[in-house]
């Protein structure tokens, strides 16, 4: 595993010649630190799901249900039948090979079946067997071949190394979404109980308590006063967030882990430092408290109903729209999912900010701004007193996440607003950013300690990127709008390019916000003495 | 099971990751004997009081502590714990707090999301 894997160890033991044998007759090696334990019957049986039952990936017995075979098969003709895109693109592959060389996982480990192309085959050559003409008369001939116990473990393996990232996506000429054939591979995978830990742990803690990491109401305040004792320290300011506020004009949402863990911890004092200067009339709420949504990496069905109480809180308040923080998937969910799953949530109104006036016409059906934008036009409108100085000790890059990039087209903002907190700014090259931003290598999931060899693996095209402009411009500072990214991301640099740290953007906001009333700062906000504070010593 | 032995008299049981199995075994000697086990070489008053905020914070919010937090608490730089434990799951340990599963992930590599 990679815990005792030393990076070059990893670099060395790539190989990118594929076995001799045919793919089809190369069977499946379940690898240690490549896969994720399986999911508890706890975490199961809590949300109802089927085959619910203690097993373990690395052993022979995976505990199916009789008649497996005829749950996927029917599993798939469901599918089939309810989304058009799931079968145009079972039909239309014609394996140009364009996308072979662009998925992280294929890069870092040289495994053939880590090429999109490949993974998608998995499912395409059952597909064939069962639902095509020629598959179902030729066989093998038509690239077809039957479900068994082996194509399932296969399935399992390759589709739970695969982040849904869709960076291959953005180089096949048929625009085929090769995430959305993970997110069936999954699907199917769900109706025989074969999820991982690391997502349903989550998702029951999220159903039951309303965050992925299970905070109940009190641990979420006393958090949050925790942050407010050390912006209170740093600024001398007293901030004073509103819970569960009926009447407030603002829900605001972010994900869980922003409440609990560095650096996300950071980014959360960026967003109560931002909205206090504003006076923004706005609520936190422990009910609604996860803006993430775990439930997509297993189903669709359980992500509609982690993400129901989203507008449920919204309504309860009767707040006018809702903010939300910066996360990845999350914002894949709502920009693409949330209003046709739980809306139209014709109870709220477009998001406008009540500092600048503008209108935020693209979250007219969801009635949800991303708090990135929101800041944007802010600083646009000069609303803003900002000192970047203060950042003057950071050289900053930015990592597109998957979801916001690829899934939102959202390039532009955030790097709008960390340039203009931060002096310093350097792009890492172009092929590794925006629409074909690598991947954190820990996304939709799988960001648990027993795959850590698949994780820095993932991991390393965009490290690589990362030491390039470290190396260039000494770049020490890694930005992004992820919670994800904000803990995957730490533990990639530490492995892979040590000396770079990762901060969320509105951590270098708050960094640079001058606030009415505030004490001479002496430190950022992770109590690092400022460049220009006189020498002054931590606090 | 695994026990430790305080003392040469009192013993006190662990389960088979060596986290401790009663909570309210817990006292300043089991401590030292659990911080032995993993390879720490002594507790200082400083990581006493650290470990004591840590099982305060367990009892009211059945949850991790935000790391740094632990330290500010205690008055100390806000890496302390990884300073004196060098990994946060080994305090929470030897602070004889339980053995959470899959969840001690979140201590050692950070929260899903």
């Amino acid at each position: 595993m990679a815990k005792e894997m030393k990076p070059n160890e990893i670099i060395g033991s790539i190989d990118y010649n594929p076995p001799k044998t045919d793919w089809m007759s190369t069977p499946v090696q379940i690898k240690p630190g490549m896969f994720c334990w399986g999911a508890k019957a706890k975490s199961i049986n809590t949300v109802g799901f089927p085959n619910a039952r203690d097993w373990n990936p690395g052993e022979e017995d995976w505990k199916l249900p009789e008649n497996w075979q005829g749950t996927v098969l029917e599993g798939i003709a469901d599918r089939l039948k309810k989304y058009r895109s799931f079968r145009l693109f079972m039909d239309i592959c014609v394996r140009c090979g364009a996308c072979a060389d662009k998925c992280h996982f294929y890069i870092g480990s040289g495994d053939p079946k880590n090429m999109p192309v490949l993974r998608a085959e998995l499912m395409r050559s059952v597909y064939r067997r069962y639902f095509t003409t020629p598959g179902k008369m030729l066989g093998k001939l038509a690239g077809a071949r039957d479900l068994d116990i082996n194509v399932l473990k296969e399935w399992w393996y390759y589709f739970f190394q695969c982040t849904e990232c869709r960076r291959c996506s953005v180089f096949c000429p048929y625009g085929i979404d090769t995430a959305e054939i993970t997110i069936m591979g999954r699907e199917l995978m769900n109706l025989l109980g074969l999820n991982i830990e690391w997502t349903m742990g989550p998702v029951a803690a999220c159903y039951m308590k309303g965050n992925h990491l299970g905070l109940e109401p009190h641990t979420i305040t006393s958090n949050i006063e925790f942050m407010l004792d050390d912006i209170e320290t740093i600024t001398g300011i007293k901030v004073n967030p509103s819970f569960n506020r009926k009447g407030a004009e603002i829900l605001f949402v972010t994900p869980s882990g922003d409440l609990f863990a560095d650096p996300g911890t950071y980014t959360c004092m960026g967003y109560l430092m931002l909205f206090h200067e504003l006076g923004l009339d706005y609520t936190w709420s422990t009910y609604a408290s996860e803006g993430g949504n775990f439930g997509f990496f297993t189903s669709n069905e359980m992500a509609k109903r982690l993400n129901s109480k989203i507008y449920a809180e919204a309504k309860r308040l009767g707040v006018k729209y809702i903010i939300g923080g910066e996360c990845g998937h999350m914002w894949r969910v709502l920009n693409q999912y949330m209003d046709t799953w739980n809306g139209p949530a014709d109870f709220l109104e477009v998001p406008k900010s009540p500092i600048t006036g503008t209108v935020f016409e693209n979250t007219k059906s969801t009635k949800m701004v991303h708090i990135v934008e929101f800041t944007a036009d802010l600083i646009k409108n000069g609303k803003l007193k900002l000192d970047p100085s203060r950042n003057d000790h950071l050289k900053v890059t930015f990592h597109d996440s998957c979801n916001t990039a690829r899934g939102m087209g959202f390039f532009e903002e955030p790097r709008f607003v960390a340039k203009a907190v931060c002096n310093n700014f350097y792009e890492m090259p172009e092929d590794t950013i925006r629409e074909k931003t690598f991947c954190c290598g820990s996304g939709s999931g799988l960001n648990a300690g027993e795959d850590m060899d698949l994780r820095m693996r993932g991991g390393l095209p965009r490290a690589n990127a990362v030491k390039f402009v470290r190396d260039k411009y000494g770049v020490n500072m890694l930005a992004n709008i992820c919670a994800i990214d904000r803990a995957a991301l730490t533990t990639s640099m530490n492995y892979w390019v040590p000396g770079v740290g990762v901060t969320g953007v509105h951590e270098l906001v708050a960094n640079a916000l001058v606030m009415k009333g505030e004490k001479p700062r002496t430190t950022d906000l992770r109590g690092e003495p400022l460049p220009n504070a006189g020498g002054e010593s931590d606090v | 099971m695994p026990e430790i032995e305080i003392g040469g008299i009192k013993k006190v049981a662990l389960d088979e990751d060596g986290y401790l199995l009663r909570y309210e075994d817990w006292d300043e000697d089991v401590a030292r004997a659990l911080a032995k086990r993993e390879g720490l070489k002594g507790l200082t008053t400083d990581m006493l009081d650290m470990l004591r905020f840590m099982r305060s914070y367990y009892e009211k919010y059945r949850f991790f502590p935000i790391i740094r937090a632990v330290c500010k608490n205690v008055h100390k730089p806000k890496d302390c714990i990884t300073e004196s434990f060098i990994d946060p799951v080994i305090s929470w340990k030897v602070a004889g707090l339980p053995n959470l599963g899959e969840e001690m992930d979140i201590l050692e590599f950070g929260p899903p999301d």
